[in-house]
């Protein structure tokens, strides 16, 4: 398959497992045109105008849901945002009755997040518009993936041959996981590390190299991503405190400089500053933490754009 | 005298030791004669040639949800699902609502049964009150009554000095108890077992180790007390190694896998479909493997389906949110022919060993051969017939199976029970 043969209309972006690497390398290079656009004094182009893009949202996040929706007005679709933050099952409707309910209005892309993994997996079976997920509980976050890859090749040129040291909570991450299957498809080596409590078990299955202590990950690593500690799995006896966490994993001045020394630093986003990562390391001149932003913003444009218009010929002129 | 004769099949009986061509009479709902050339005047005949006919199969583990749940299942519609899959006995488990945890609730099933079976229903009692594990329930009031085991099925009992004094206590009738094992702090919020593929799906695993402690604490508790075990749907290489040891030490343990626990592997999991979760999970290729040898051995004493139906709309939802359980009763046959008999795990008197003659060892019935003078239930098998799972045909009011649109080699084509069809040709009679 070449990449001008690939088309993403029409496809549900579910999850970056099942992604081809020219599917990636499509949204990627789409989402640098994308990013033009965002620099531009005028943002506004037509590209998607008639078209309607709803957020259907059942877990708060303020970054993520702005994101798409910037997204979408910027290429001149309409955008509603539904957010809801009950379960379906606690508010008593289906997500089936949710899902038919947003079809009915005549909706061309759903943008979703839901606590439960496969629920984006199960949106598409249910409803005819595209599903692109957001966000499935612990399973992964492909738009957050594919603005990583995008933020690496940005600094990096390629991805194929880098070391990645992706360190913290991977058990409960939606990011790494997407991370791990981007990075492994584009070729880079991935080292995962954090307390064994938040390694999911047998991981290296997946075909990374797992550690329970961030040194040797970060030995000689092109790229850190940081991944956000919450402070619940604490409460839920999976690490003593903050405070050891910190200490023994977060990623410091001393940690950062095991690695090479023009390692990028990533991380999703919001912070704990002084828990998973230190405040000179965040604000470093390695950290590309503000730059993922505007570059999710791009990751999004393109993936709506390919999603609805198809995927030749970029026309992002007004 | 109502005659009934059998003719041209593959008699296999394993409690016999018979496998042999021949026919079969059957008079007054009671066999009469097995084997040889037998004259049929007068006598409705069936023709069995090219199919093999076996004592009736006993499922000691399913859900007929009554009472309290008919919206899932009643005894109408699972024992017409049991006939339609080739079973003549169905045991039902007591995690109903409310739970059957006494001898008046055992007493009214059993009268429910009589009135709406097709098949055989035999009914299982909780060992504790309400299945809530802290009191024991009158287990001899409810043996006497005519419960042919115990269970906190669902539930494992957490507290070893509730299952110990059960064991002592049931013990005096000889009361058999089936344990649901499963160590309950280890597989709070998991949805499936926990390995390579729960890491690649996001999904919180139940570990194996989670039964392996507590079959090893039931077990041990089973050898003080002199108890009699069965561990039900076991699903780990752990537990079959605990049984293995126990049964060698002269431990009064027996246990039982599912069909599904036997052919499927955790792989079913991936794309999040609600019909692959059950409990125990589905494992890895390793506890399969470790499964099926022990089915092979003997350590697996017997096939039970635990067929748990559930409404539509229960199943239709994110899989973290799905009850556990799928229907079974329609596919187990036909899962069990392809799965372990077509390819050449084991062999058709071995099948029938594990689907008639075992499940009536363990729970003490009259049933499971074709001896002269016992009650004429009676499967006939086309193990060759080849048919695709459609959930559309079955009689369970359970939709769900991870089955669905599966292509199975093998199948029950005639159901027999006190004499009687109840299915024939895949169709449901009475
Ligand atoms: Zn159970």
């Amino acid at each position: 398959m070449t990449k001008s043969q690939v088309s993403l209309r029409g496809r549900d972006i579910l999850e970056l497992q099942g992604m081809s690497v020219p599917e990636m390398e499509l949204i990627l290079d789409t989402a640098r045109e994308m990013k033009n656009v965002i620099d531009r004094d005028i943002k506004k182009v037509p590209t998607l105008r008639g078209k309607s893009v709803v957020n259907l949202f059942f877990e708060p996040s303020t970054r993520t849901r702005t994101s798409f929706e910037l997204a979408g007005k910027y290429l001149g679709a309409d955008v509603v945002n539904i957010t809801t933050s009950a379960s379906s099952v606690v508010k008593g409707e289906s997500l089936r009755d949710t899902l038919l309910t947003v079809e009915a209005m005549g909706v061309d892309v759903i943008v979703m997040r839901h606590e439960a993994e496969g629920s984006s997996h199960y949106a598409a079976k249910v409803v005819k518009p595209v599903i692109v997920n957001a966000g499935d509980g612990q399973h992964e976050h492909p738009t957050q993936g594919l603005l990583d890859m995008f933020s690496i090749k940005e600094k990096k040129g390629s991805i194929a041959g880098l070391k990645v040291a992706i360190i913290g909570d991977i058990l409960h991450s939606r990011v790494a996981r997407s991370n791990i299957w981007a990075l492994l498809k584009l070729g880079a080596e991935v080292r995962v590390a954090g307390p064994r409590t938040l390694l999911p078990r047998d991981m290296d299955r997946m075909g990374v190299q797992v550690y329970d202590r961030v040194e040797p990950a970060l030995e000689g690593a092109d790229v850190v991503n940081i991944l956000r500690i919450q402070k619940e799995r604490q409460q839920k006896g999976l690490f003593p405190t903050a405070r050891e966490y910190a200490r023994l994993f977060g990623i410091n001045r001393a940690r950062l400089d095991l690695a090479k020394p023009d390692a990028l630093v990533l991380h999703p986003g919001p912070m704990n500053r002084g828990l998973e990562i230190a405040p000179d390391v965040a604000y470093s001149d390695q950290s590309v933490i503000q730059e993922q932003v505007k570059n999710g913003l791009a990751i999004r444009m393109a993936i709506l754009f390919l999603v609805l218009m198809g995927g030749t010929n970029v026309e992002t002129s007004a | 005298m109502l005659k009934l004769v059998l003719k041209g099949g593959r008699i296999i009986d394993p409690a016999q030791k018979i496998d042999k061509v021949g026919d079969v009479l059957i008079e007054d709902g009671v066999i009469a004669k097995v084997g040889g050339d037998i004259d049929a005047a007068g006598a409705e005949v069936f023709d069995a040639r090219g199919l093999v006919v076996a004592p009736g199969f006993i499922d000691m583990h399913a859900h007929l949800r009554e009472p309290g749940q008919e919206a899932k299942e009643d005894f109408a519609s699972g024992t017409r699902a049991a006939a339609a899959g080739g079973f003549t006995t169905v045991c039902t488990m007591p995690n109903t609502r409310p739970a059957v945890d006494d001898a008046v609730l055992v007493n009214g099933l059993i009268r429910r049964a009589e009135l709406e079976r097709l098949v055989n229903v035999k009914i299982i009692g909780a060992v504790t009150k309400g299945q809530e594990g802290k009191e024991l329930a009158e287990v001899g009031d409810m043996l006497q009554a005519g419960a042919v085991a115990l269970s906190d099925d669902g539930r494992h009992v957490a507290n070893a000095k509730i299952l110990r004094t059960g064991f002592e206590y049931a013990g005096m009738f000889g009361g058999l108890i089936i344990s649901h094992a499963e160590e309950a702090s280890l597989v709070e919020d998991g949805f499936m077992h926990e390995g390579a593929v729960s890491a690649m799906l996001g999904l919180k695993g139940r570990p194996a180790v989670a039964e392996d402690i507590a079959v090893g604490r039931d077990v041990m508790l089973a050898e003080y007390t002199g108890g009699r075990l069965h561990v039900a749907h076991v699903s780990t290489a752990g537990a079959v190694e605990l049984i293995r040891r126990a049964k060698a030490r002269g431990v009064k343990v027996t246990a039982e896998a599912t069909p599904h626990h036997l052919t499927l592997t955790d792989e079913a999991v991936i794309g999040y479909d609600p019909a692959t979760k059950v409990n125990p999970p589905l494992r890895s290729q390793e506890h399969v493997d470790a499964l099926v040898a022990g089915l092979k051995d003997g350590t697996v004493d017997c096939i039970a389906t635990d067929h748990a139906p559930h409404a539509f709309e229960e199943k239709d939802v994110e899989f973290r949110y799905a009850p556990s359980g799928f229907t079974g009763l329609e596919t187990a046959v036909g899962v069990v022919l392809t799965g372990l008999y077509h390819s050449g795990k084991l062999t058709l008197p071995e099948v029938i060993e594990k689907l008639a003659a075992a499940p009536a060892r363990v729970l003490g019935l009259e049933a499971g051969s074709l001896k002269a003078g016992a009650a004429a239930d009676v499967t006939v098998l086309d193990p060759a017939a080849e048919w695709t799972v459609d959930s559309a045909k079955f009689y369970t009011r359970g939709k769900c199976t991870p089955f669905e649109g599966k292509r199975l080699k093998g199948r029950a084509v005639a159901t027999i029970v006190g004499g009687r069809f109840v299915m024939k040709d895949g169709e449901v009679c009475g």
